[in-house]
């Protein structure tokens, strides 16, 4: 059979079968019988076939070949039980991420908490690090919100908590996926965002330790400090499972270890935002709120405790399958 | 060898065979840079038009309370930076609105739909890809050069920027090329004198297809290569190749 004939012998059927995938593909299944739709796909994967084994040239391959993939896509759709996945996720898939990890855990805790004290305690010796470090108008901040003699609630103005959470949203979740992106830099940006947050955040502890109320910024920090420490944490944690696939991509080649990477890294890049996210929560309706400091304060215990509790022992049960472990 | 080596082939075209599981292969065009960037372009300034939107829309609210009003803005530029690719990549579609437009759509390596991981790995990773540039969100949007993702889609032989790599995607056209059609050639059919392989078929069969929209030198200087089977040069060589597709074309 030459191409013109099998053009021929076949047209109508190609015209009722874009039509079918035209309707399938908006969703509107009620008007077509799609338990044709997979014999359907299956006759064109073979129209293909005899096409390119017969030579018929790139006019009608194209055109079959545009018909397969269009199938394909309708058929090959998955990703079903959205909610389902999402409880998996927080029951099971990230404290096991996490677990699985533990190595980056270590790394970017010390990224974060040597140059932390270091700073701390370069107070001591010579101020002159962290006075450059924060700056002047950082400084005044300082003084306004944590001073020795600063008084009242940190947000008078209503629906300020609002404005800040809102703040926090955009630029706490932001700056962690900044993070995870920098990973991509052979791990260098992830590292170099960790240690510069615990840079800033070491030498705002020194100024206030030193020369403001301690008692007010950890009364205000302490709520939200374990879920935005941490959610920073395991956006470095994802940022670095990108960038270790590029520096040592082990048995594996580059390119692989890079997508096992994405992989791997997915859990981790959720959970850093799930984290980040309640930590703006708290950070903005509950941190600046008038309470005596111990009840701040055992807020911020309970807050770590309970994470510590939720990565150790979480997604453990027998009846909960793995998921993503390497094979 | 009459023609190229169906590797060497490969080399200068921009389709990925992939096989499915039904047995056959189908062929996805890539889409280079240059689609991708227009398609980008449409997608940013349908942000930016929306955020100005947004921006007008809030400050009307603003008027209640200014507090409220800055929150709600922010949270919204949060989502729409982060969020916008991510949604409609996710999507049925796999394309940004810039994508449709321009006919392209996301796709996995092996040819299925993206999942809504791969496109938040994927459009996370953006912000590496358009470096260097001021990625930041005080606009509103982020901003970038994409340089980065731009040198990586020519380092790739799928035009994949570090996202893509990261996330295992690719970004191919949707439709199908169209070819156009000149004039058929009014030739007699000849039956080549030697046997052809199949590549060689396939290069004839697409010559005859095309040689209705190439002047008559341009069709003459292709049959010169192929004196190898025709054993003429110039006119006569065209006319033979020609003889030969068509027979190909037409044996039953």
């Amino acid at each position: 059979m030459n191409e013109k004939d099998f053009k021929e012998k076949n047209n109508a059927e190609w015209l009722r079968y874009n039509a079918m995938m035209e309707v399938v593909e908006k969703g509107d299944v009620g008007n077509v019988d799609i338990s044709q739709v997979p014999a359907q796909v299956r006759s064109r994967c073979l129209d293909l076939s005899l096409a390119r084994y017969r030579v018929y040239g790139s006019r009608v391959c194209d055109l079959l070949n545009y018909q397969v993939t269009r199938g394909h896509h309708v058929m090959a759709k998955s990703e079903s039980g959205m909610w389902e996945k999402v409880v998996h996720f927080f029951v099971a898939g990230f404290p096991q991420a996490m677990r699985r990890e533990w190595r980056l855990l270590i790394v970017c805790w010390l990224f974060f908490l040597v140059p932390f004290f270091g700073i701390w305690w370069s107070y001591e010796h010579d101020p002159e690090w962290v006075h450059s470090l924060l700056g002047e108008s950082e400084r005044a901040n300082m003084d306004a919100w944590y001073g020795k003699d600063s008084k009242g609630g940190m947000r008078d103005e209503f629906g300020s908590n609002f404005a800040m959470f809102g703040h926090y949203i955009n630029n706490n979740i932001g700056i962690d996926l900044l993070i995870v992106a920098g990973g991509a830099l052979a791990g260098v940006g992830s590292l170099f965002v960790v240690l510069s947050n615990g840079l800033q955040m070491g030498a705002a502890m020194a100024y206030v330790m030193h020369e403001g109320s301690p008692e007010r910024l950890l009364s205000f920090v302490s709520g939200h400090a374990p879920y935005e420490l941490l959610g920073m944490i395991v956006a470095g944690m994802a940022g670095m499972r990108i960038g270790m696939a590029m520096i040592k991509p082990g048995q594996l080649s580059r390119g692989r270890a890079l997508m096992e990477s994405g992989k791997q890294g997915l859990p981790l890049i959720m959970g850093a935002c799930a984290l980040t996210f309640l930590a703006a929560i708290i950070e903005g309706f509950w941190s600046a709120e008038d309470f005596p400091a111990d009840l701040k304060y055992m807020v911020g215990y309970v807050g770590w405790f309970l994470l510590l509790v939720y990565f150790v022992f979480a997604g453990r049960g027998g009846g909960i399958r793995e998921e993503g472990t390497r094979s | 060898m009459l023609f190229m080596a169906n590797k060497d082939i490969r080399l200068l075209d921009t389709r990925q065979s992939i096989e499915l599981g039904e047995g056959v292969e189908i062929e996805l065009r890539i889409a280079g840079p240059f689609p991708r960037a227009l398609a980008l372009l449409l997608d940013m300034l349908i942000l930016g038009g929306v955020m100005i939107l947004v921006g007008l829309l809030v400050s009307a609210l603003a008027l209640s309370s200014v507090m409220v009003a800055q929150g709600v803005f922010l949270i919204i530029s949060f989502f729409m930076s982060w969020g916008y690719f991510t949604f409609f990549e996710a999507g049925k579609r796999g394309a940004t609105v810039g994508k449709r437009v321009l006919g392209l759509r996301v796709i996995d390596r092996s040819g299925n739909n993206i999942t809504k991981g791969q496109s938040f790995v994927r459009n996370i990773l953006r912000l590496v890809d358009m470096l260097p540039g001021i990625p930041t969100t005080a606009t509103g949007v982020l901003v970038g050069s994409f340089g980065l993702g731009f040198f990586c889609c020519l380092f790739t032989r799928k035009f994949q920027r570090i996202g893509d790599l990261v996330a295992n995607t690719l970004v191919v056209y949707t439709d199908p090329e169209l070819l156009m059609t000149g004039q058929e050639p009014k030739v007699d059919a000849a039956a080549p004198g030697v046997a052809l392989t199949r590549e060689e078929q396939v290069a004839l069969a697409e010559y005859y297809n095309r040689a209705g929209m190439w002047s008559e030198a341009r069709r003459i200087e292709l049959s010169d290569h192929a004196y190898g089977i025709t054993r003429q040069n110039g006119m006569a060589g065209m006319v033979k190749l020609l003889g030969m597709a068509k027979w190909i074309k037409e044996r039953k």
